[in-house]
């Protein structure tokens, strides 16, 4: 079973560190990583650059406007997102409760569930083919010849 | 370039929807999505289960709790995350930008992904010297 960790990141945390503090905090953190990897719990890391480089598309008036910066306006922002590969959601918690990042104070990490969306794309494809069927019926039927 | 496109929707919007009005919604993010991946645009991507079944651990005290619920309160709700190739940002936005779930509500944050390569190697390279010793 899958599941997207979420890791939210105290602003300016890695700057206010001095180099020896900051590496000893990425070492840790890269080690555990390796760890979890290695173990097969790992599937996928997903840095992200600071939230001021975040753009916001949604919907206004009818067309789609933008905005600079993250939707939530969080005291910590989303600083990367790891998948790791759980047996359930204790043994999750168990994994993510071991990252080094929590006692040197990065922030929170938010853990969810990931959804299995393959019977519902199933019928959707089914739906569509279904359309694309009954959309080439009706352009045969108007043809002269189908009449 | 990567992007990560966190997917935010009001459940209680979506869950006042009819089924044929969702199924509509599903079919043309689906067909969007087929489109995106043929094009080598959509690398990846993972829906969520709804927002009870988070959890978030932080630290108090000394050591790790847990509390019930995200992080975040918002009133959209991280719906699902992709993963997005593109040239730059205003490549992602227009990408994105023409994402049928906008028009049901839908918002979508993007967000370059860092490249940790060098970070990462030098970590090594400090790790192996502290090993040797």
């Amino acid at each position: 079973m899958k599941y997207i960790c979420l890791g939210y990141l105290k602003p300016r945390t890695f700057e206010g560190m001095t180099a020896d503090e900051r590496n000893t905090v990425l070492d840790e953190a890269f080690e555990h990583n390796d760890h979890l990897r290695a173990n097969g719990h790992l599937v996928a890391e997903l840095p992200l650059q600071p939230p001021e480089t975040a753009v916001t598309l949604y919907w206004k008036n009818g067309k789609v406007a933008t905005t600079d910066g993250p939707y939530a306006e969080t005291k910590e922002q989303l600083g990367g997102i790891q998948i790791l590969e759980a047996r359930d959601l204790n043994h999750a918690i168990q994994l993510v409760a071991q990252l080094p990042g929590f006692k040197y104070g990065l922030g929170p990490i938010e853990i969810r569930p990931v959804a299995d969306l393959n019977e519902m794309i199933k019928a959707s494809e089914e739906r569509r083919r279904r359309k694309d069927i009954s959309q080439v019926i009706r352009r045969w039927g108007n043809h002269p010849r189908c009449q | 370039m990567k992007y990560i496109c966190l997917g935010y929707y009001d459940k209680s919007k979506h869950d006042a929807m009819t089924e044929s009005e969702k199924n509509a919604m599903f079919d043309e993010c689906f067909a969007y999505d087929d489109y995106l991946r043929a094009n080598g645009h959509s690398v990846g991507g993972e829906a969520l289960q709804p927002v009870e079944t988070a959890l978030t651990l932080y630290w108090k005290n000394g050591k790790v709790a847990t509390t019930d619920g995200p992080y975040a309160e918002t009133k959209e709700q991280l719906g699902g995350i992709g993963v997005l190739e593109a040239r730059d940002m205003n490549h992602a936005a227009q990408l994105m930008g023409q994402h049928p779930a906008l028009k049901y509500g839908c918002i979508w944050e993007i967000r370059p992904v860092g490249d940790m390569n060098e970070i990462m190697k030098a970590s090594e390279q400090r790790r192996r010297q502290a090993a040797a010793h």
